[in-house]
């Protein structure tokens, strides 16, 4: 055989838009210091202050959060509170104006042009429950962070990641008979594909895994379990997961600075993965065992 | 309740939004189509209008309806994405799951059914955030879809998964459709089902149909055709539908009596419909209980 695709007709995985990872995450909370706090012990540090928003930057490895601390002024978009919750994702794309006017022609929601909670160039579409999803094309020769943030002096503005962690993906609650509607929203705007039920990662197997049209991370859509399908619907985003290629020296190092893993019957560490323990009053994040993309460029 | 899965529509009463909602509880329903007019009309404002319904406790079956809206171009595309955001924003501030879409009349639209697919695909990509479905009707004087057959094709084109199609026992029974191409609907893609029955033989014109469809409908059991409506109730339901009825009755001369006097109309319809027709001794489980039963 000369090429694999010689004999079948083979589809090129769709990625119309040139999604390449995700750039940040960005969590709402009106404790930024609090969360602060928690993001340290899991190796990420402050890098750079908002120059007139509450609003700040921090980072390891490859993976940026964003803590927003600033009220909303845009509606159906998250407000703070004291718990902290995910109120954005941001995907890098090749052109993110294309891709938001695609994503826009497609039937997505735009939020009021300059009206971004974080003041950044950077155009946006409701997602889930208050969160947005943003595209961004700046991400090689300089940032958006450029822009709007101030470094914080005499920080390293590239800390190492511990354990070689990433991001790995994205956990969404979804209401009861809503994975197929969401699936299809992500696989429209995005280009995501749905995985077969039998493939999974980490030791949180629930509902489906979505998987990037670029191959880098993943959103998992969680419908409700059987006792709790007849309450009322709420969606968000969840928890983010971090991949890491050895769970088990991760997990150690992790607990050595002061984070605490579920160890239940059902849910524990192991080398496939780990699940924190909630903080802050529910937030979580997961350990999924994974290779950087890339093949361990940090 | 035997008939918790069928309900009132406020366009069938008069009166104020609350006038009609009351009237509507104390014949002893839990679900309400809501008319967005009746909201947006509510002389405290929408934001008290959906404060009105929230407060009544009935559950709200869907929110209609969406006109014109596909096969347009341009700015009065634009126009009309702008009126459904309106429209699915109020949906999901009354806490409803369905919007409902009736197919276009305008003169404006493309008879294109790729242009229209498209268009519904968008709409339908617009209500996933606010977890809502979007149920296209098919209306006989429509230029893009005259009936649920048609409607069901491009729904099928569409192929988004909260996208479906709305049936009204009115358009299938006066335009004569056979009952046996309720067969060709896919129950898991049929989203609502109106129900009402009107007082003549038979329709002659299509103007008189549309005459009759916004006049003289009356509630299932009162009209001309018990046994034609009892064939379609029945179709649908041994077919493996699971969604909810919904009384889509206008009729004039009950927009000058007594809302409380025509939900008693309604009731005794609701009863016949679950009793006569579904033949329900029991209380019914909710829509996500039997979907779990079926599969």
């Amino acid at each position: 055989m000369t090429h694999a695709t010689d004999r079948e007709a083979i589809p090129e995985p769709q990625n119309p838009l040139g999604v390449d990872g995700i750039e940040f995450i960005e969590f709402a909370t009106s404790r930024p210091q609090a969360l602060g706090g928690v993001l340290e012990t899991f190796g990420f540090r402050p890098i750079a202050r908002h120059r007139s928003r509450e609003v700040e930057l921090y980072r390891q490895g490859t993976m940026n959060i964003i803590v927003n601390a600033q009220p909303a002024d845009v509606p159906r978009t998250v407000m703070p509170t004291e718990r902290p919750v995910i109120s954005a994702f941001a995907v890098r794309v090749r052109d993110a104006q294309y891709a938001y006017r695609r994503a826009i022609e497609l039937g997505a929601w735009e939020i009021p042009v300059r009206a971004q909670a974080m003041e950044i160039n950077v155009p946006a579409i409701h997602g889930v429950g208050e969160s947005l999803i943003y595209f961004v094309d700046r991400y090689d020769e300089f940032s958006i962070y450029d822009v709007d943030f101030r470094a914080i002096p005499t920080v390293d503005p590239h800390p190492p990641a511990v354990a070689g962690m990433h991001f790995f993906g994205i956990v969404q609650y979804v209401g009861p008979d809503r994975t197929a509607d969401w699936t299809e929203f992500y696989s429209q705007l995005m280009g995501f594909t749905p995985l077969p039920r039998q493939v999974r990662f980490g030791i949180m197997p629930s509902g489906l895994l979505l998987e990037s049209p670029c191959r880098k991370f993943f959103l998992q859509l969680i419908e409700p379990d059987e006792s709790a399908r007849f309450a009322a619907m709420d969606e968000h985003l969840q928890r983010v997961g971090l991949g890491t290629p050895d769970v088990t020296a991760a997990v150690a190092s992790l607990e050595k600075r002061g984070v605490e893993f579920l160890a239940t019957d059902r849910v524990h560490s192991s080398e496939r993965g780990a699940l924190t323990k909630p903080l802050l009053g529910g937030m979580m994040f997961e350990l999924v065992k994974s290779t950087p993309p890339g093949g361990g460029e940090q | 309740m035997i008939f918790r899965d069928i309900g009132m529509a406020t366009a069938s009463l008069v009166g104020s939004l609350e006038t009609k909602l009351a009237a509507v509880r104390s014949a002893g329903f839990s679900q309400v189509m809501i008319a967005a007019a009746d909201v947006v009309s509510h002389p405290g404002g929408t934001a008290a209008g959906v404060r009105a319904v929230r407060a009544s406790g009935l559950e709200v079956t869907g929110v209609e309806a969406l006109r014109d809206f596909e096969g347009l171009e341009r700015q009065l595309h634009a126009y009309k994405v702008d009126v459904a955001k309106a429209m699915l924003e109020i949906c999901a501030d009354l806490g409803g799951r369905l919007l409902l879409v009736e197919a276009s009349t305008s003169k404006h639209a493309s008879a294109d059914p790729a242009a229209i697919a498209r268009d519904l695909a968008k709409l339908a990509v617009l209500a996933v955030p606010l977890g809502i479905r979007v149920a296209y009707k098919g209306q006989p004087w429509s230029r893009t879809a005259r009936d649920f057959r048609q409607a069901a094709d491009i729904v099928l084109r569409a192929n988004v998964p909260n996208l479906g199609v709305a049936v009204d026992a009115f358009d299938v029974l006066a335009s004569g459709v056979p009952l046996d191409d309720l067969d060709i609907l896919d129950p898991d893609q049929t989203f609502l089902v109106q129900v009402s029955d009107y007082m003549w033989q038979e329709v002659r014109s299509a103007e008189e149909q549309a005459v009759t469809a916004t006049h003289f409908r009356v509630f299932p059991g009162e009209g001309a055709h018990s046994e034609a409506l009892s064939e379609f109730i029945s179709r649908l339901d041994t077919n493996g539908y699971v969604g909810n009825y919904s009384f889509d009755v206008y009729n004039d001369d009950f927009l000058q009596m007594p809302p409380e006097v025509v939900s008693v109309r309604a009731r005794r319809a609701a009863v016949w419909l679950a009793e006569t027709v579904l033949r329900r001794a029991l209380p019914v489980p909710n829509v996500e209980r039997l979907r779990a039963l079926r599969s």
